[in-house]
């Protein structure tokens, strides 16, 4: 029997011999070109890490700390597909109608399994595991893949790193079998079987995988108790039958499935890949009006972004919470940022400045959180410790910090920064910039011979004038310095035509003054020189 | 009972013994740098400038100290590499004039105008700036500026060793204040008369046409 198991491709890496092609054709599939074939000279070394979580519908669905048992719809009738511990304890299991668990635990809450939930966990699960390994892969609707032959030094080998991914599962609650060996499938089926196993060589994964049970292949019941009714217990003696009555019976796909295990055939994967913008809910079980819960929960949303951008090694600058009203639309609460970062910690202090003045119209029931266009961190310049004699610290952010800050708490437009204008009316010789923005400094300098007031008003305030002096505040000006003629502006609709005079009232201030070159000419006070 | 043995006496306090290490930043007018206890500006720390209406020379006052600040390396004297330190204006009375303020010297692009709605707003925003360890000088205009409010000031200026500067009407002559040093600008006909009220370490004192 076992001569009559022949692989369609004996080994990957030679071409195929004419039996091979021959039986490959008894499977309806096309036989693979044997010059494909011959280009691939050495075979990658791959080594899959499969991650499986038995429990994913109870786990997805736990937000507290209750009995919980997870129901499925058999036949028209809901029956208990998972519990968790304390359910067990009280004598419910799995199969059980849900009249006979209420029976035997009136307290136990019944959640229905939810495919999309668990579908949701899943893709959260593979972006976090995307630290691990650039080539992710979910894999149906329990089990994720993760390649990790190019991972192991950087985490400083096997252990290490399965250590690390069984200590993160957990920190999160879930609950994995993991295993791993060259081929995806070869893994998955080991994980399935409970096999805690590491088979880093390909020679070893045959034997391994022919002694496992029937259960670990996703199957369908029928064709599983078909098996075990001809007294095939596991993959061995599946492997044992001859192939065209296997095909046969049980479909060619069957039997490519245990060829792609085996690593008799290539098993490519599709990669996951995150989406590059973050939006997570958070979603209660009633309305909270709680602000210091509801901060908790926006730090946790925090962690869980810092984690997303973590993977990618981006930052954001720009961050909207949705607090989600049951009647009233969505408040909504954005955060900026000068510099993209990724730091909870320093997001969440920003959202505590913005979240006091926050306004709430009523009770929350669930929080959103969406990051904008996600970019490169902007790595800041960190300053080697030797130059601190004092040993301590002086600055406590930097100056983009410090305007965020106030950004978040008096507003976009109160905050500026000024910058030279060339022009030579006076008003509109400099201009205010954002300070966040991206904005050189013009290299402009200004004439030092003509002295310039350093306060502006406004815009210019008409003097009375008594004669030819204008008067402020009742009192008339000395004019000490002047005239400077300016004439400009032409071209648009503002033009000036002004004489500007330095002057001084009888308490000493110094004042910016000009008269209009017009037929009615009047005194204007544009400046003060503070 | 000698005047000398008087002095030795332990109860005694006389300001001008005591020692103070803080050097003062040189504020461009020799007269006032002589009255001033460390021969200069005193850093890190409050000083309350009161004027009776803007535009007595209480800009050209600083404009000197504020142009050192702005252009040398802030913390030079402590032997850090740090980067100059910005100015914050908080509620300045007008707009700040870039070209003016460019011939006194300072540099722009360490410029922040920050104009807050209200006065918790403006002395929370003073006290960030001047917290934060970044500003060299913090220059705030205050609608009231009651004493717990300046020794806020007075301590967040020590935390981030920044030079806060409020500027405050004539009528707060007579208010306590926690500032290091506070000056009364007052015009007679033929300048700006500057009177020091009070200075930690040293003595009140008037100077006559400085500005």
């Amino acid at each position: 029997m076992s001569r009559a198991w022949k692989s369609p491709v004996a080994r990957r890496d030679t071409a195929p011999t004419l039996s091979g092609k021959q039986q490959s054709l008894a499977f309806t599939e096309p036989p693979p070109p044997p010059h494909a074939l011959s280009l691939t000279p050495t075979p990658v070394r791959r080594l899959w890490f499969c991650i499986y979580l038995p429990n994913l519908p109870l786990e997805a669905c736990r937000t507290s700390d209750e009995a919980l048992a997870i129901v499925e719809e058999q036949h028209g009738i809901y029956r208990v597909l998972q519990t968790d511990l304390l359910a067990a304890e009280a004598g419910i299991m799995a199969g059980q109608s849900t009249n006979a668990a209420l029976a035997l635990m009136p307290t136990l809450k019944l959640e229905e399994r939810s495919p999309v939930r668990e579908q949701q966990v899943l893709e959260q699960l593979a972006t976090w595991l995307e630290r691990f390994s650039s080539f992710v892969s979910i894999a149906g609707n329990d089990v994720l893949l993760l390649e990790i032959a190019g991972s192991l030094r950087l985490f400083g080998g096997l252990p290490k790193l399965r250590q690390a991914i069984a200590e993160g599962l957990a920190a999160q609650g879930f609950s994995a079998a993991m295993a791993i060996a060259p081929t995806p499938l070869g893994a998955t089926y080991l994980a399935r079987a409970g096999r805690r196993v590491c088979i880093r060589a390909e020679e070893n994964l045959s034997p391994a995988l022919r002694s496992l049970p029937l259960g670990c292949l996703n199957w369908p019941e029928g064709q599983r108790e078909a098996l075990a009714g001809m007294g095939i217990a596991n993959i061995g003696d599946c492997l044992r039958l001859p192939r065209e009555g296997f095909a046969r019976r049980f479909g060619a796909e069957r039997l490519l499935e245990l060829d792609r295990a085996l690593g008799h055939l290539p098993d490519p994967r599709d990669s996951w890949r995150a989406p590059e913008r973050f939006c997570a809910n958070f979603e209660m079980n009633e309305e909270q009006s709680d602000r210091k819960l509801l901060l908790n929960i926006c730090h946790e949303l925090l962690l869980s972004h810092e984690q997303f951008l973590l993977a990618r090694q981006l930052g954001t600058q720009r961050l909207c919470f949705s607090f989600f009203h049951l009647k009233s639309p969505a408040t909504e609460l954005w955060l900026g940022s000068a510099l993209a970062d990724r730091s909870a910690t320093r997001w969440f202090d920003l959202l505590k400045i913005r979240f006091e003045s926050l306004c709430l119209p009523e009770a929350v029931i669930a929080v959103r959180l969406r990051s904008g266009l996600s970019q490169p961190l902007q790595a800041e310049t960190g300053r080697l410790g030797f130059h601190q004699k004092d040993g301590r610290q002086r600055r406590r952010y930097s100056i983009a910090q410090l305007a965020e800050r106030l950004i978040a708490r008096i507003g976009d437009q109160s905050v500026n920064a000024i910058n030279m204008v060339a022009e030579h009316r006076p008003e509109y010789a400099f201009s205010l910039q954002h300070p966040l923005s991206d904005w050189s400094v013009s290299t402009l300098t200004s004439n030092t011979d003509i002295r310039r007031p350093l306060w502006m008003l406004p815009e210019p305030a008409l003097l009375p004038a008594d004669g030819n002096y204008p008067l402020y505040k009742g009192c008339r000006l000395r004019l000490l310095d002047g005239p400077e003629r300016l004439e400009t502006g032409w071209w648009d609709e503002y033009s000036i035509s002004r004489d500007y005079y330095t002057a001084m009232n009888g308490a000493g201030m110094h004042l910016w003054v000009f008269r209009n070159r017009q037929r009615t000419p009047s005194w204007y006070l544009h400046g003060i020189f503070g | 009972m000698s005047l000398e043995k008087l002095l030795e006496n332990p109860r005694v306090w006389r300001g001008s013994s005591q020692n103070n290490r803080q050097v003062g930043l040189a504020s461009g007018y020799p007269e006032l740098d002589r009255c001033l206890p460390g021969g200069g500006w005193p850093l890190e720390a409050l000083t309350e400038i009161l004027i009776g209406q803007y535009g007595m020379g209480e800009l050209r006052l600083l404009m000197p100290a504020l142009a050192q600040l702005s252009a040398e390396d802030a913390h030079s004297s402590l032997g850090e590499p740090a980067e100059p330190g910005w100015i914050a204006w908080v509620a300045p009375p007008f707009q700040p004039y870039a070209p003016a303020l460019q011939q006194c010297g300072i540099d722009l692009s360490r410029m922040l105008v920050v104009r807050p709605k209200d006065d918790s707003e403006l002395l929370w925003s003073a006290e960030q700036a001047l917290s934060s360890g970044t500003c060299a000088a913090v220059l705030l205009w205050p609608e009231v500026l009651d004493d717990q409010a300046s020794r806020r000031l007075q301590l967040a200026a020590e935390k981030g060793h920044s030079w806060a500067i409020a500027f405050r009407p004539l009528s707060a002559r007579h208010q306590p204040s926690a500032a290091a040093l506070r000056l009364e600008l007052q015009s007679t006909g033929q300048g700006t008369q500057v009177h020091i009220l009070k200075s930690r370490g040293g003595r009140p004192a008037t100077l006559n046409n400085l500005l």
